[in-house]
């Protein structure tokens, strides 16, 4: 029973980072905004959460590291698909490799390097706090942390009227436009958003996970993260079952193999692709819940004419 | 006056291209030799680029005067490798040297076009035209670290994580798990692929998920810091496989080997030097002059245990004890190496079978 319960707890850390990444992009994407630079912020807020902590030992300051940079990133692309009308893809491919290549750049002193930190202070000091400390030494605070957020966009999203305006903006940009809102403004917050957000999904991976620098630490998570969003079709609810059956999924792979139990590890290596593109196939059947899932606007940016 | 520098320039450049084409040695004797080497990823404080850049620096420890060294790094892409190999030979680079088995193609096909130059090529396969190929015997450091892993598990069940399923790791596992058992013979060793070269993240999941199956000694190839922190977090011991990592993890890693190239680079410089270079491939394992060095031991290991490793490496060095020594079963029970037969390099170099107690499979 307790080997069941260390099980499911490894799957949960597992999905964690995804759960960050996907919380912020389905943000940023219920705004129209496609960001596809996850992964490359990914990787920024992780060297840059790293190289705090690795100065500071403090989780917190690393954390701020990490949202800050991530933020920035992601603001960039937001003046790029916002302000300029680029093209969302191309833009998000573009933030994708522009990360990759600056977080080896300027991670290169750090390459190798690892956190010399106790476990007091990777858990940010929560620990030693009386009564609840040892709820933070089971489960790290940056988890509970991600089930605040999630419980909080979860009401945004669906019980608030700002929560409801950014949805409008995202189903017909145009529209809230014409009705008034400031459409840009709130685009532009939901792209910082989700940059912030997978920042700290980058450091959770580089310093709460694995305390080290190394490059290709992100290893594609940012995009497993862009199609939990799908496979979530874009509710915070599913957005959080998804995260941690595809973090449930690395685990069953390697306990699979470590228990002899002869499945195909590539197959469940590439479940969370598989089971996207089911959804996408799913929804796609019907125009109806084609509407209903997908934010109308996603992709097309706000076209201001005279 | 601009007109005579020009005439003098161009006499200059005929001049040297008569110089060139007479069939002069290709290195003069007051100029240094320049020596090129790519590697493929950022050079770090530990892991593969690290003791190939220890390999260079010691090339310049050798040779200050003689020998001038120009190197690349993150050179990923084959395009750009090949690029790059050019024009270090076009600059007049007469030495260049590759760093991983991801060159060795690139280089069989260059190696042949450039012959101004001559190549190496670490963890390469086998020599070619105007191409040596060096790599280690991983596989005797293995075994001696298994020895350590056989005498301190207590479950006997070891536990390795595995990058991809090629030969070199496969064999690596193989001797691993054969040392642990020529003293332990009840040891197993669970054995799981993360199918990545680098993905840290899944390497620490792939810890906790052999530690949370009973294993309580870790190995793996690559082997990473963040393995041994992984194992040294479970409590349980870890192993430096390619590299030592007991400044992270401190006396929970139980042994560990390291690579060591400089004896490559410098047998072939000094080859260049000499005008006798050839082609050939170096397969060494411990020893003087060999690739593979024992480092660091835990001060938890009891001096018997020690002792046992030493007369183990003794005994390689002197030729006595060969890890693929028969009788060695596979999985299914089948003899691979009958009693007192020893596997030849090539059977070593093309191993895909796992020794009789892996639990694990190789993908097919």
């Amino acid at each position: 029973m307790t080997e069941l319960l260390a099980l499911m707890l490894a799957a949960v850390v597992a999905g964690t980072p995804l759960l960050y990444a996907a919380l912020g992009e389905l943000i940023t994407e219920r705004s129209g905004i496609l960001n596809l630079g996850v992964e490359g912020m990914m990787v920024i807020g992780a060297i840059a959460g790293f190289a705090a902590v690795y100065a500071t030992g403090n989780l917190w300051l690393g954390v701020l590291a990490a949202g800050l940079s991530g933020g920035v990133l992601a603001l960039a692309f937001g003046f790029l698909a916002i302000s300029l009308r680029v093209n969302h893809v191309a833009a998000g491919l573009a933030l994708t490799i522009f990360g990759i290549s600056l977080g080896a750049y300027v991670g290169k002193p750090l390459v190798g390097q690892s956190l010399n930190i106790t476990d007091a202070q990777l858990s940010g000091g929560l620990t030693s706090i009386p009564l609840v400390g040892p709820l933070f030494s089971a489960v790290h605070p940056l988890v509970w942390i991600s089930w605040l957020l999630f419980a909080g966009l979860w009401y945004f999203t669906s019980r608030t009227r700002a929560g409801l305006v950014l949805r409008a903006v995202g189903e017909s940009t145009a529209s809230a436009d014409a009705i008034g809102y400031p459409v840009m403004r709130i685009q532009y917050l939901a792209t910082g958003f989700g940059g912030v957000m997978a920042g700290i999904a980058g450091v959770f991976i580089s310093v709460v996970y694995t305390s080290i620098w190394t490059e290709g630490i992100i290893a594609g998570r940012g995009w497993i993260a862009v199609a939990l969003v799908i496979f979530a079709t874009w509710r915070p609810g599913r957005c959080l079952v998804g995260a941690y059956l595809f973090g449930g999924m690395t685990i069953a792979e390697l306990l699979g193999q470590v228990m002899g139990l002869g499945v195909p590890t590539e197959l469940l290596s590439a479940t969370p692709y598989l089971a996207t593109v089911i959804v996408l196939v799913l929804i796609s059947r019907k125009d109806s819940t084609m509407r209903l899932s997908v934010p109308a606007s996603l992709g097309k940016s706000l076209d201001i004419k005279g | 006056m601009t007109d005579q520098t020009r005439r003098r320039l161009l006499g200059g450049i005929a001049a040297a291209s008569l110089w060139s084409g007479m069939g002069f040695p290709i290195v003069h004797a007051k100029e240094k030799l320049k020596v090129g080497i790519i590697h493929m990823g950022a050079i770090s404080n530990t892991g593969w680029e690290y003791y190939q850049a220890e390999a260079w620096r010691a090339l310049q420890a050798k040779y200050p005067n003689k020998v001038e060294v120009t190197v690349l790094e993150n050179v990923a892409d084959i395009q750009s490798v090949e690029r790059q190999f050019r024009q270090l030979a076009v600059q007049g680079h007469k030495l260049l040297f590759g760093t991983t088995f991801s060159q060795y193609a690139s280089l069989r096909k260059l190696a042949p076009q450039l012959p101004q130059s001559h190549f190496e090529c670490c963890a390469g396969i086998e020599a070619g035209k105007n191409l040596g190929v060096f790599e280690a015997r991983h596989y005797e450091g293995a075994y001696l670290t298994g020895i350590a892993a056989g005498r301190m598990t207590k479950s006997n069940v070891l536990g390795w994580v595995g990058a991809f399923p090629v030969p070199q790791v496969i064999y690596s596992l193989n001797a691993f798990l054969l040392g642990a058992q020529s003293v332990n013979p009840d040891a197993v060793l669970k054995l799981v692929w993360v199918n990545a070269w680098v993905d840290p993240a899944k390497e620490r999941d792939a810890v906790s998920t052999l530690v949370s199956q009973g294993a309580d000694v870790i190995s793996g190839s690559p082997n990473t810091p963040v393995q041994s922190e992984a194992a040294r977090s479970a409590g349980v011991w870890s192993i430096g496989n390619t590299g030592d990592f007991s400044e992270f993890v401190q006396e929970t890693q139980l042994a560990s080997f390291e690579l060591d190239w400089s004896p490559a680079h410098i047998e072939a410089t000094q080859a260049v030097l000499d005008g006798n270079w050839e082609p050939v491939g170096r397969w060494r394992g411990i020893g003087d002059g060999g690739f593979i060095r024992m480092a660091t031991r835990s001060p938890a290991l009891p001096a018997s245990v020690g002792k046992e490793l030493d007369a183990a490496e003794a005994a390689i060095v002197a030729g006595d004890l060969k890890p693929f020594t028969g009788p060695i079963k596979d999985q299914s029970g089948k003899m691979r190496v009958t009693e007192g037969a020893e596997l030849s390099d090539g059977d070593i170099n093309s191993m895909t079978w796992l020794v009789e107690g892996v639990q694990g499979r190789v993908p097919s």
